[in-house]
């Protein structure tokens, strides 16, 4: 049985033991094995507000306690509960207004300040400039490490739709990075 | 598409993500705030039963298969209505275990 076999199985009996005996130290434990990723995603929704995102997360682990009797085992409990985080943050979103679209910030004072950007800032800035759907499908399959199916899942999006958005994302990115990726070939090479 | 550049790309990405946020008390906060799980009530189920059951016997009382197959196991005969009727009985018993324990099935999976 593979890892991921493993952590699907204890997941389901943690569930199993909330729903028959009412045990809260086993939603305790499902909490303590995905606080850090769910609070990740919605981090990084939120374009790092901490504060907003930790609310958020509060929001989708009470939904999730709520909810718990329609968790079905169809998908996996961790990919259940950031479908639930990204529908609190879209929900939260819309109610806030906030931008959805990045593109449209300052290019002037991206080119001001470009000499003095780090790979990481590059990289978020570079991210920035993405559609929201490139950056929530990348987010999701690259740095959460969720397979195509599962984003789709968690984006309420049509596969198809996701691998598009990865693919044109990724080529925006290798464009955007291009100086980088140069620099690290230059210095696999020496 | 270049398989090596795509695995550049995810490359700088992961190498960007930090990761898990630590729990830093978000745990213990999390579980003072959750409120006392909400118990299905029964009644509906018992209510359900009751009615079903009573429909049951309500349409079943004048059939004269039923009423002699009640007699004769009453009286200890095992004539064809009464075994019938425990046949009956025993593959309704049949069907309610299957049932209740797919559910539990789906509950553990």
């Amino acid at each position: 049985m593979t890892d991921s076999a493993v952590q699907a199985r204890v997941d389901q009996a943690l569930v199993a033991r909330v729903l028959l005996a009412d045990d809260r130290r086993a939603f305790e434990q499902l909490l303590r094995r995905y606080q850090g990723m769910v609070r990740a995603q919605l981090r990084r929704l939120l374009n790092g507000d901490h504060a907003r995102a930790d609310d958020l997360a509060q929001e989708t682990f009470l939904l999730a306690w709520r909810k718990l009797d329609q968790f079905r085992g169809d998908a996996r409990f961790s990919t259940w509960l950031h479908r639930i985080a990204y529908t609190c943050f879209l929900q939260a979103r819309r109610k806030q207004s906030w931008p959805s679209d990045h593109n449209d910030r300052d290019d002037g004072q991206q080119a001001d300040t470009s000499h003095a950007m780090n790979l990481h800032l590059d990289i978020a800035r570079a991210m920035q400039r993405l559609s929201s759907a490139e950056q929530a499908v990348l987010l999701h399959c690259v740095q959460l490490g969720m397979s195509h199916s599962e984003t789709a899942y968690v984006l309420a999006m049509p596969l198809g739709t996701v691998k598009t958005h990865a693919a044109q994302g990724k080529a925006k990115l290798r464009a955007l990075l291009a100086d980088w990726q140069e620099a690290d070939r230059k210095e696999e090479a020496s | 598409m270049n398989e090596h550049e795509d695995d550049a790309v995810d490359a700088l990405l992961l190498a960007q993500f930090e990761g898990p946020v630590p729990d830093e008390g978000f745990c213990d906060d999390m579980m003072q705030r959750l409120p006392a799980r909400r118990r299905r009530p029964v009644w509906p189920l018992a209510a359900g039963l009751a009615a079903g059951a009573m429909v049951c016997f309500l349409s079943l009382q004048s059939a004269p298969l039923v009423r002699t197959g009640l007699r004769d196991w009453l009286s200890g005969q095992l004539s064809a209505p009464a075994l019938t009727l425990l046949l009956v009985m025993a593959s309704i018993s049949l069907l309610t275990l299957a049932w209740t324990l797919a559910e539990a099935d789906d509950r553990e999976k």
